[in-house]
């Protein structure tokens, strides 16, 4: 038994690898030769981790995954506890339908990260690309449960169709919150057009600035109890760079969607 | 035993069981606070009349509470598990809800009871309340005039101590009053304890029931009341005019014993003839608190049997 298990690539990846096998979970219970057995999926063709990785250690719910990861894919899909540290970029799918444990993403992930997510932390130092914590095609339900954590930006329809949890980012493009039910985005900086369309009962903290959708109304302009609960509770676990102006400031309320029930949020912070 | 000249008797306090919770109230500043905490904890001295017992712990500074603002610490205690919640809810509902700019959160998180209380005040908002998630944690925002008020669902349940208590017998009423005033503000903001009467002191200490009224549960006790000393069975010593008495609640033994301790050593000044206790033989509850034990260092003595109920 070791106290981590660490993955190396051998060679660069030229093309995207699907690595949904990879969750700290499910190594914690097996060798470095079973690991090594996994499957890996290059296209159609099953690949065994172990012709990819080197690996080192067995036994162990810590798994750091070292080398040029862009083109990894899936990464942690369905995890449910463990912890997963990535030293670099990782593919499309970071996180995908997790429920519990850790993914740590030094730089950047792709696509879907945490999409489906019902639980656990991803937390990533870079970008993620479009849907993060959004939803499956055809899903009713996006992300249920955990936080995604980005220090840099989000692309397009981010934390869609959420039912539950925390997205933070520093920016994110188009439609963040499309359809939300429920649950918190929370966006430091720029905020593309579109955001909370369709919205139920979710809340968009928009702390630098948002084009208010026609569909919302203005209610007031207040200083909103849970935000600063919710702003210091992620500093202080994050390490997050969140000014205090934005944790005890002034936050104008917009209701929607009203196109909707109406029961959703847009709270946009204002400089004083 | 004595104290700088004051006697400490050979006896011990007896206390019993209780439930317990901590609220921790946020506000504005500490002004505001403060006004929440003292109505929450107003009409809370005994459970013999008030159904519970109440009073501030201590101050919290901005860093020291959940949304970074000033705040205050409350512990409410009942004797009963099932009439805690009520307290509690009651309480907040009239007193904390009602009080600008505050919010309540839980102040006993490892508690592995839990009592519901933000969960059905939540229904003040009529339906237009929303609730939070925040670190595993739910919230529940209710709209109100003022903007929004924000409380924890839950909150943790403790099984305390109650009853913990010393008497200062004094030359006269000035002496005791300050004696009584020393103690209290050297247990002052001490953790785990409350002092729920009026100032931290007892003017009329209560026998149990009553040798002539058969409907009162409590009744003057008549063995301390200087005015009875010639016509009642009295436990005063010559020279004593005044006794005054502090009650402890706590979270735990030691916390009580460690604020008697305290309050005792303050408490033994000029003026004061002996600290002595309340207790009924051993029959009402487990927790002895033996005063010579605990001013001789002992604030471990915690009960072998007889759990809190």
């Amino acid at each position: 038994m070791s106290d981590r298990v660490t993955l190396t690539l051998r060679a660069p990846l030229t093309r995207a690898i699907g690595a949904d096998c990879i969750t700290a979970d499910r190594f914690s219970g097996l060798s470095e030769q079973e690991i090594g057995a996994l499957t890996l999926w290059d296209g159609h063709v099953a690949v065994p981790l172990g012709d990819v990785f080197s690996i080192h250690g067995d036994h162990s719910s810590s798994v750091t995954i070292e080398g040029d990861l862009a083109h990894l894919d899936y990464v942690g899909t369905a995890m449910r506890g463990g912890e997963i540290a990535i030293m670099g970029s990782v593919g499309r799918g970071v996180g995908g339908r997790m429920s519990g444990g850790a993914i740590r993403v030094a730089l950047s992930a792709g696509d879907d990260a945490g999409i489906a997510m019902a639980g656990g932390l991803l937390a990533i130092d870079g970008n993620a690309g479009d849907r993060a914590g959004g939803a499956l095609q055809g899903a009713s339900k996006g992300m249920t449960g955990g936080e995604i954590i980005v220090r840099g930006s989000v692309g397009r329809d981010a934390a869609a169709r959420m039912r539950r949890g925390t997205l933070f980012c520093a920016s994110a493009g188009e439609n963040a919150g499309t359809a939300m039910i429920a649950g918190n985005i929370i966006v430091t900086g720029a905020l593309g057009d579109g955001a909370g369309l369709g919205n139920k009962r979710g809340s968009i903290h928009a702390l630098g600035g948002v084009r208010v959708p026609s569909t919302y109304a203005y209610a007031c302009t207040y200083r909103p109890p849970h935000v600063r609960l919710m702003l210091l509770s992620l500093r202080a676990r994050y390490g997050l760079a969140i000014d205090d102006a934005h944790v005890h400031g002034l936050y104008a309320r917009y209701s929607g969607d009203l196109a909707d029930i109406g029961k959703g949020e847009i709270l946009e912070w204002q400089a004083t | 035993m004595d104290i700088r000249g004051v006697q400490i008797d050979d006896t011990f306090a007896e206390a019993f069981g209780m439930r317990g919770a901590r609220i921790i109230i946020t506000a504005k500043n500490q002004r505001w606070a403060r006004e929440a905490a003292n109505k929450m904890t107003g009409f809370a001295t005994s459970v013999i009349a008030c159904k519970c017992e109440a009073a501030i712990e201590r101050e919290l500074a901005p860093d020291q509470t959940p949304d970074g603002r000033p705040g205050i610490c409350v512990l409410l205690f009942t004797m009963d598990s099932d009439s805690l919640p009520k307290r509690v809810i009651e309480r907040i509902g009239q007193t904390v809800l009602t009080c600008p700019t505050a919010a309540c959160f839980d102040g006993l998180p490892d508690a592995a009871e839990r009592i519901a209380i933000g969960k059905p005040l939540r229904t003040f908002g009529d339906g237009f309340q929303g609730s939070k998630v925040i670190d595993g944690v739910r919230y529940w925002r209710l709209p109100v005039m003022q903007g929004e008020f924000l409380i924890q669902e839950t909150f943790g349940k403790a099984r305390g101590v109650g009853g913990g208590n010393f008497l200062i017998l004094a030359e006269s009423a000035d002496a005791a009053l300050d004696a009584a005033e020393a103690a209290v503000d050297a247990m002052a903001g001490m953790p785990g304890v409350i002092l729920p009467f009026p100032g931290g002191i007892v003017s009329s200490g209560s026998k149990i029931g009553s040798k002539r009224y058969k409907t009162m549960i409590a009744s003057t006790n008549d063995a301390f009341a200087p005015t009875l000393r010639a016509i009642s069975n009295t436990s005063l010593p010559a020279g004593v005019n005044s006794v005054l008495e502090i009650v402890l609640d706590g979270l735990d033994f030691r916390s009580i014993a460690m604020a008697m301790q305290k309050g005792i050593d303050a408490a033994c000044r000029p003026g004061v003839h002996s600290i002595t206790a309340g207790n009924y033989g051993g029959k009402l509850g487990p927790f002895h608190f033996y005063l010579r034990k605990i001013m001789g260092g002992n604030v471990d003595d915690a009960p072998s049997e007889g759990a809190p109920v």
